[in-house]
């Protein structure tokens, strides 16, 4: 029996009309501020080797993409993500460019499996940039700011917020308890969905009882400057206090540009640590219950791929941005204004219609 | 839309076992329910003095509005949480409904005689396949929608995974708990991009659920 054609795949979806304008327009104004601050365009293979995303994103996340094999049996994927493949070519096609390079996409990117129930596509595009070749609190500022541009230039000033952290923090506090990797990971979901009697329970074994306190304090460790004093006291160890040293650098900066409203510290976001090696942020708008954005600093990724050097990137889903923007804006009309075009005389109607196409004007032939 | 601005923040409660308890906690941190709310049929209610709307779903549904930042945050047991697997965060242990998640048959050789293929019923299966997947006994889920301790009775499975809160249904049925698989609690479950984009109000409700929670327990 044959499956009507009427479906449609689990996750997937059309866009069309003014929603599709929507979308259209919010890509072209990522990728022209993109342009603003000289990020030059890559675009980079829909399929490739699976291997590839295995390395760069690590083999959990590599796992969620839509997989398949080549003629000479090797495993090929759909794109899961851009970085991997930016990276790669950062290494190897661009070894000898000058550094820093600039790199800026918008591109699909497809997960067999959805991250979560709330981000059910399986189809989605990242519109993304990444500063490879630069490190330090100017890398990771300039990168944050064209961030927050895009933002504001969507009309999205004072609704949206982005979320900073350091993975180093959580990495010294649990080098400095000794963790094996399934008690590392497991510490590191507790943080994360910000499990606080949970985290001391897990924490009793491994640390005094006031330092179990001070620990899970980790998971309510968000907010503005006043964050840092507060972390100061709970965490000492030398790898965490350099990497608070760092966020606090970069957050005094925000505060001078005047950004520091749309900005928060949160210590607890420990989603992707193996991915990332300093700065990650994550970036939400009032509106919508996932994030549209995130990023971070990955100075290992290009290691992989035979050239250790410091990269920071962030991506925007494009999908998510047009959900948002949509139901704040409602649906708008493309307005006609265009001529509207008839005649009995084939030549006649298409030579007027050429004119004005000319002129750049907007022609409906009529039929 | 408009009410929502007015309002801080949306509060999914789970109808049923936990919604008396979890309604008692809320009133000690002084979220006074409008009074109309009782004995009607209505799904939603706001607190008295409007910063709280609250939702009144199953309990399955919680985290399913939470994830999806309808509702931006809930109350909920760990139990469901467990087998939702949702995307949500978990800041508080409310201390409510204390119950466990266990492994339950006739005697304690119903689960170790039969070790080529257990047969579990249970409504909880991502927690029963998790909790003997770590253990390496293969097993054949069967999945109800309620009564699970008729199962082993009636010879259906040979045993059950599920929620035992004081162990005396399960007696009732000739079945006694032979392996706890984890406490479970109420929860205080709050949706990612809310809990940055609400910080304060969502600091406010913590600190006060947290707060009356400490003085129950």
């Amino acid at each position: 029996m044959s499956e009507p054609l009427s479906k449609i795949p689990v996750g997937m979806k059309y866009y069309f009309g003014s929603q599709a304008r929507l979308r259209r327009d919010v890509e072209d104004l990522a990728m022209a501020v993109f342009r603003g601050w000289s990020y030059e365009e890559i675009v980079t293979p829909t399929i490739d080797y699976y291997a590839l995303f295995e390395r760069g994103m690590g083999r959990s996340q590599a796992h969620r993409a839509f997989r398949f094999t080549d003629t000479d049996g090797r495993l090929l994927a759909l794109r899961p993500d851009i970085t991997s493949s930016v990276a790669r070519a950062a290494a190897t096609l661009f070894a000898e460019r000058a550094r820093p390079l600039r790199f800026c996409y918008a591109a699909t990117v497809f997960h067999q499996r959805p991250r979560s129930h709330a981000e059910w596509r399986r189809e989605t595009t990242h519109l993304g940039c990444e500063l490879i070749g630069a490190r330090g609190v100017n890398a990771d500022l300039e990168v944050l700011l064209i961030a927050a541009e895009i933002l504001r230039r969507l009309g999205l000033a004072g609704d949206y917020r982005i979320t900073l952290n350091d993975v180093e923090v959580f990495n010294g506090v649990a080098e400095n308890l000794k963790l094996d990797e399934t008690a590392r990971e497991h510490l590191r979901q507790l943080i994360d969905a910000r499990n606080a009697s949970e985290l001391r329970e897990f924490l009793a074994p491994y640390a005094p009882a006031e330092d179990c306190i001070a620990f899970a304090q980790l998971t309510r460790l968000a907010g503005k400057s006043e964050m840092f004093d507060r972390a100061r006291h709970l965490i000492v160890n030398e790898r965490s206090r350099r990497a608070l040293e760092n966020l606090e650098a970069l957050w005094r900066a925000l505060e001078a540009l005047g950004l520091a409203d749309s900005f928060e510290i949160d210590l607890g976001d420990v989603s992707e640590l193996d991915y990332y090696t300093g700065l990650v942020f994550r970036i939400y708008v009032r509106g919508l219950g996932v994030r549209v954005g995130n990023g971070g600093r990955y100075d290992g990724l290009t290691a992989n791929f035979g050239r250790a050097e410091p990269a920071i990137g962030f991506i925007f889903d494009l999908d998510s941005l047009t959900d948002v923007l949509w139901r704040r804006r409602g649906a708008q009309d493309a307005g006609d204004g265009g001529a509207r075009l008839r005649d009995e005389d084939r030549i006649a109607l298409f030579r007027s219609a050429l004119r004005l196409r000319e002129a750049d004007e907007r022609v409906l032939i009529e039929f | 839309m408009e009410r929502e601005e007015l309002t801080k923040l949306t509060i999914a409660l789970a109808k049923g076992r936990m919604q008396e308890e979890a309604q008692r906690l809320l009133l000690r941190a002084g979220i006074e329910l409008d009074e109309t709310l009782n004995g009607s049929r209505r799904l939603t209610a706001y607190d008295r003095r409007g910063r709280y709307r609250l939702v009144f779903v199953k309990p399955a549904d919680v985290p399913v509005y939470v994830e999806h930042g309808i509702a931006d945050c809930g109350i909920v047991g760990r139990d469901v949480l467990m087998e939702a697997e949702a995307d949500v965060l978990q800041p508080l242990d409310l201390g409510i409904n204390r119950c466990r998640i266990a492994v339950a048959a006739k005697g304690p050789d119903d689960v170790t005689r039969n070790l080529g293929m257990l047969r579990v019923a249970t409504k909880y299966p991502r927690i029963a396949a998790a909790h003997f997947g770590r253990r390496g006994i293969p097993v054949e889920i069967i999945e109800l929608a309620g009564s699970v301790e008729l199962a082993p009775v009636l010879g259906l499975s040979d045993c059950i995974v599920d929620l035992v809160e004081t162990g005396r249904t399960l007696a009732e049925n000739g079945l006694q708990v032979v392996e706890v698989i984890a406490e479970s609690t109420g929860r205080l479950v709050a949706n990612r991009a809310s809990y940055q984009l609400k910080a304060e109000a969502m600091a406010e409700l913590i600190a006060a659920l947290g707060r009356a929670s400490e003085r129950e327990g």
